[in-house]
């Protein structure tokens, strides 16, 4: 058994999973985080999507232990009881979303995207979810999401994207 | 070098089969709080119908459509949907919502029409209430009805409906017949890059123009329309299941198995044709699987526009369209050594 330690959310845990799991599978399995999605296992699909140390990743490629002592930001971790993140928020106004299966890994690497560059060009917006396949929307609406987002942060530069 | 091309292709579409029987049941119940609940056979599977469905409900109520609690695919409590298929969600079952809803609204309307001292044909539902036409001072909190009807009258607004478009069978002779109850047409023009050293096919613009009846939820339809256009541009560009010799599938995942990302996709304009179809619920008809019906051969005429090849095998992958263009040229210097 390995023994991990991570923050997760902003909270610190604990856990001892077998050497092989993998970061999608520590959270989903072992601290009950279902947001992130298993799609392929196998890096194709970005539903897995979680934010590392501040770089969106797929968790199903990484393995827990490389992220011991890391902080990982993971869809639970936008909104508050009262509050939705300001991307899920547009998200849900622009019906951005049909099934939602791809939604969390979207976002999180959406948030990725607007923490590094908060006024990004539709073809960084494009680049940024290259990786996070979707069946349903044709990306369209999630892009018009994204860009909301993007100029009302630069609009209002006291509204962080938290 | 790069060439640039349009396409142009339209589609019909049939919705709602009349071929056998293809029913759709509804109940809706209003409460005395002036809220209704709703409940359907039929499955949300993202496209929006739950809301739509919601929203004529709502429409035919006079109320909001966060008023209305939606109760579905449940068999154990909601009617068995004929299904979330064949993009007859809209007309079909949205049809048995507006019929249960106008049979709750005419208990309403019977109770509350003494009480405001006229015939219940004088009545309309409308912002919460239950007015008199023409007079909308004279009116009741459709609440305040509701709790009339069960608790003084002893009739609760309770409706519900079936809708089935009328079964007509073909002619067993000439296969001629009306398989469905309406259609939906659409026309969809696509702009493409096409590199003549290497076949490689860009899609640059897609702009879709759909009729789908009187759209209940136009942001939605847009949501359909530009889902199915990336369904189309990966059936005509990269999509394929590969077999081997044996049968057996070789690309069972996503990392064989191409399909568009959002760097794949163009940008899409989406018009609503503005029509209405008077057998359908205010006017809607269907808009789901029309979508991705003319992107493809859309994208595949743009494709012979930009270079004068026809690529008639699905997906035109970049292997086909440069071989094309090299069989053309072969044909062309063939000529010209002839001549
Ligand atoms: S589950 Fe991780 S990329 Fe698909
Ligand atoms: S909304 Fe269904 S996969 Fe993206």
């Amino acid at each position: 058994m390995a023994k991990v330690t991570i923050t997760v959310n902003g909270e610190a845990r604990t856990v001892s999973v077998p050497p092989e799991t993998t970061l999608l599978k520590l959270l989903r399995e072992h601290l009950n985080l279902t947001g992130a999605k298993l799609g392929c296992d196998v890096g194709d699909c970005g539903a897995c999507t979680v934010i590392v140390n501040g770089k969106s990743v797929n968790s199903c490629l990484m393995l827990a232990s490389q992220v011991d002592g890391f902080d990982v930001l993971t869809i639970e971790g936008l909104a508050t009881t009262d509050q939705l993140h300001p991307l899920q928020t547009a998200f849900e106004e622009k019906g951005s979303l049909q099934c939602g299966f791809c939604g969390p890994g979207v976002i999180m690497s959406a948030k990725a995207l607007l923490d590094e560059e908060p006024d990004p060009s539709v073809e960084r917006i494009r680049d940024a979810l290259a990786g996070n396949l979707c069946r349903c929307t044709g990306y369209s609406k999630m892009i018009e999401a994204v860009q909301a987002v993007a100029n009302s942060v630069n609009s209002h530069p006291s509204v962080k994207s938290a | 070098m790069k060439r640039r091309g349009r396409g142009i292709a339209c589609m019909w579409y049939p919705i709602g089969f009349t071929a056998s029987a293809n029913p759709s049941a509804a109940v809706v119940k209003v409460n005395e709080d002036g809220t209704a609940t709703l409940l359907t056979g039929t499955v949300e599977t993202g496209q929006g119908s739950l809301t739509v469905l919601a929203q004529i409900a709502a429409q035919a109520l006079g109320i909001a459509t966060d008023d209305v609690h939606v109760v579905s695919a449940d068999t154990d409590t909601t009617p068995m949907d004929t299904g979330a298929i064949a993009s007859r969600t809209t007309y079909v079952t949205g049809n048995a919502v507006m019929l249960a809803a106008e049979n709750a609204k005419k208990i309403l309307f019977e109770v509350a029409a003494p009480l405001l001292g006229v015939e219940p044909a004088h009545l309309e539902a409308k912002d919460h209430k239950i007015q008199v036409k023409g007079f909308p001072q004279r009116n009741m909190h459709i609440g305040d009805v509701a709790e009339h009807a069960r608790g003084v009258k002893g009739t609760p607004p309770i409706g519900s409906a079936t809708f089935n478009p009328a079964v007509l069978k073909l002619d067993p002779e000439t296969g001629q017949g009306k398989p469905f109850a309406t259609y939906v047409y659409a026309t969809q023009i696509a702009e493409v890059d096409v590199d003549d050293e290497t076949g490689e096919v860009e899609v640059l613009r897609i702009v879709a123009s759909h009729d789908c009846g009187a759209p209940i939820n136009p942001m939605l339809v847009e949501g359909q329309v530009e889902g199915g256009i990336s369904m189309g541009v990966g059936f005509a560009l990269q999509e394929e299941m590969l077999f081997d010799s044996s049968g057996r599938l070789i690309n069972p995942n996503l990392t064989n198995y191409i399909m568009p990302t959002s760097l794949d996709m163009p940008s899409v304009e989406v018009d609503i044709v503005d029509s209405y179809d008077e057998t359908g619920p205010f006017g809607a008809k269907g808009v789901g699987e029309p979508t991705c019906v003319s992107t493809a051969a859309a994208i595949l005429n743009a494709i012979h526009n930009a270079v004068g090849v026809r690529v008639t095998s699905l997906p035109a992958t970049a292997e086909k369209v440069f071989a094309a263009i090299q069989a053309k040229r072969a044909q062309e210097a063939k000529l010209v050594t002839a001549g």
